[in-house]
């Protein structure tokens, strides 16, 4: 075929929360995630690249490279799927902006786990999550030809893709007054940084109906509960480290909030926002139930619609505006990049992001035991920690670019003392 | 599977405690490998920037210098002006292209060597021109330019904290130090001491004393931050 004749690939502006990414990336830092699910026998590769093949012709926004142009980042659709990677000691290696030109997620086999590593531009922990699931879904039917019914995510991978799951979300929500974005900052947590860019992993297993059990005793919800933990486990770790108690700064820690439960959406690229509970450990030692409602009342008040619509109006404003617009790309890397760097992380300790408990028609339940979500370190905090559910487990990943294991050592003894059992996994050297 | 030291229930698939590191030993229990979550030892590749980029800065640098030599000589049939692009290129290449050489350039060693050929530079102008202002006027000057910002730049480097305090003390070193460059201009080229320098003076002061006042009080900084960056 001649290059005229080529059917030209379709190209996507990135939507709004993806723009920050690109521009902030550095040069051994990226903003990736991972989804993963661990299947009962050992991965065919042949018969993933032929599932792969299929899969990401029905998400061209996700199965997608990061291209640039004078005044903007977009992405491109790919006109072949990725080669099929090899697992590394740790997860969530570097991706190069080279590596993002060609095709800006992975697909990585190792033994019986299945893991997608993505690009933040392409798709958030849902739109991933999607993909993962019709990844899973087409492979298990073409490898053990089983018929997988289009329900919990599933969709009809022969289909075209639907113009609501392309659409830039943020863009229809955007309320009529911005909200500031002001925050106060946050403790930071350092260590002695990993040789190499080596990322610790420790996974900490839950059972799902003893943590319930435990965030009923505290009238609230499982995520509450957790991030109740994770800020009494970074408060005691903050005592550890500074003693004067005037010196100490507030704990925070950023959930992220999937906008779909807010606002009727169907789109799988980025549409979710934050919140920030904060707790000033200066004032006295919190309990957990203090805790749970700062958290509990902070949710309350922002993971509303009418909140998040003021808070997206402030972020889609600055990109309406028409003298930004017409800036040229490397200034506006760099004005994003200076705000990123000043302003853009020190609001929160840490990333906690719950995708919930994953559901699946029960016909795939049979083949996949494990589900895992990772997310990558910061640009310069040194942890993060993704979460979800799957069957009767939670599955907690801290990842971590310094040696140190403070934080999981006071997340694990916050856990004894609540008696909550667990059992913990790592990639540990 | 627990944990000798600190308690923690580990997975069969764990050589060494996560938490605390103590190595995992149970006499009824093997390791198991082949759960291991990832395999151990396969490290990716770091790639370093590549030296062919580097060498491609360096022809870059070459074509002007080049150029310049067999136009300098075609036309004079002497070298006359050829040292003067020679001199800035290298001192140009020293600040953009060399540290690319290094995977982590330390500022605090590139700065005075700038400011070295800087100096370098100044006395062959000097020496080729007669001028006579090299001692009196440039080598303070650039010296003393040189030794505020290699302090910058090394304590900036080698001080985590304090940002505000080392820009402050550094505007207002420079304001005190512009006064002196109207003294050594006066006495160099016999100018009459007219006080100009006051005036970049009190605006460095001020800037200055504006820094270590937010660096100092708390709240006002906050108000600032505010004030700039949302």
């Amino acid at each position: 075929m001649k290059k005229s004749e080529r059917k030209p690939l379709s190209w996507v502006k990135l939507d709004n929360a993806a723009k920050i990414y690109p521009a902030v990336r550095r040069k051994k830092w990226s903003n990736v995630f991972r989804q993963s699910a661990t299947l009962i026998e050992e991965i065919d590769k042949d018969v993933l690249s032929s599932a792969l093949k299929t899969v990401v012709k029905r998400f061209p926004a996700i199965a997608a490279r990061l291209r640039k142009s004078a005044f903007w980042y977009y992405l491109q659709e790919i006109d072949a799927p990725p080669e099929i990677m090899d697992e590394y000691s740790y997860p969530l290696t570097f991706m190069s902006r080279k590596e993002m030109r060609r095709c800006a997620f992975r697909v990585i086999v190792y033994k019986n786990r299945i893991a997608v590593e993505f690009f933040h531009s392409l798709t958030d922990g849902t739109g991933a999550l999607v993909f993962l699931k019709n990844l899973v879904a087409e492979y298990l039917e073409q490898k053990y030809d089983i018929s997988v019914p289009c329900e919990d995510g599933i969709v009809d991978r022969k289909a075209e893709p639907r113009e609501e799951e392309l659409e830039d979300s943020f863009l229809k929500v955007a309320g009529n007054v911005p909200l500031s974005r002001k925050d106060t900052t946050a403790w930071h947590m350092n260590g002695e940084p990993e040789v190499g860019g080596y990322l610790n992993l420790t996974c900490f297993k839950l059972s799902v109906n003893q943590v319930i059990e435990k965030a009923h005793e505290y009238n609230t919800t499982l995520t509450v509960f957790l991030g109740a933990v994770m800020m009494k486990a970074l408060a005691n770790l903050q005592k550890e480290k500074t003693r004067s108690r005037k010196k100490q700064k507030p704990v925070k820690l950023l959930i992220p909030v999937n906008l779909r439960s807010l606002y009727p959406s169907e789109t799988l690229r980025n549409f979710a926002m934050f919140t920030i509970p904060e707790i000033d450990p200066r004032q006295g030692d919190y309990t957990i139930d203090e805790i749970v409602k700062v958290i509990y009342h902070k949710m309350g008040a922002e993971v509303t619609a009418k909140h998040m619509s003021g808070v997206i109006a402030a972020n889609v404003k600055d990109e309406k505006n028409m003298f930004l617009r017409v800036v040229p790309l490397p200034l506006k890397n760099a004005v994003m990049k200076a705000v990123f760097d000043s302003v853009g992380e020190c609001k929160s300790c840490l990333n906690l992001s719950n995708l919930g408990l994953v559901k699946m028609p029960d016909i795939m339940k049979k083949y996949v035991t494990r589900m895992d979500f990772i997310l990558g370190v910061q640009a310069a905090a040194p942890y993060n920690c993704g979460v979800l559910s799957y069957g009767d487990t939670v599955y907690m990943n801290f990842i971590r670019n310094i040696r140190e294991p403070d934080l999981e050592r006071h997340f694990y003894n916050v856990l004894k003392e609540l008696g909550i059992e667990t059992v913990l996994e790592s990639n540990r050297k | 599977m627990y944990c000798i030291n600190c308690g923690v229930k580990l997975e069969t698939s764990e050589e060494i405690c996560p938490l605390c590191g103590t190595a995992v030993c149970h006499p009824d229990v093997k390791i198991d490998r082949e759960k291991q979550l990832y395999p151990k030892g396969r490290i990716p590749e770091i790639k370093h920037r590549s030296k062919a980029f580097n060498g491609a800065v360096i022809i870059m640098f070459l074509i002007p210098i080049v150029v310049s030599f067999l136009a300098d000589f075609h036309f004079d049939r002497e070298i006359r002006w050829f040292a003067y692009v020679l001199g800035a290129l290298v001192i140009g290449y020293t600040v953009f292209a060399l540290p690319l050489w290094f995977e982590k350039p330390n500022p605090v060693i590139f700065t005075p060597c700038v400011v070295a050929e800087t100096i370098g530079y100044l006395l062959y102008i000097n020496c080729v021109n007669g001028g006579g202002w090299f001692l009196s006027f440039a080598f303070p000057v650039a010296g003393g330019f040189g030794l505020i910002a290699t302090a910058v730049v090394a304590l900036l480097y080698y001080l985590k904290k304090g940002k505000l305090y080392i820009w402050g003390g550094a505007f207002i070193l420079t304001g005190g130090f512009i006064m002196l460059i109207e003294f050594f201009m006066s006495i160099t080229f016999d100018i009459e001491f007219f006080g100009w320098s006051l005036y970049p003076l009190s605006v460095l002061v001020l800037l200055g004393g504006l820094m270590i006042y937010l660096a100092i009080n708390k709240s006002a900084r906050e108000v600032m931050e505010r004030k700039l960056f949302f």
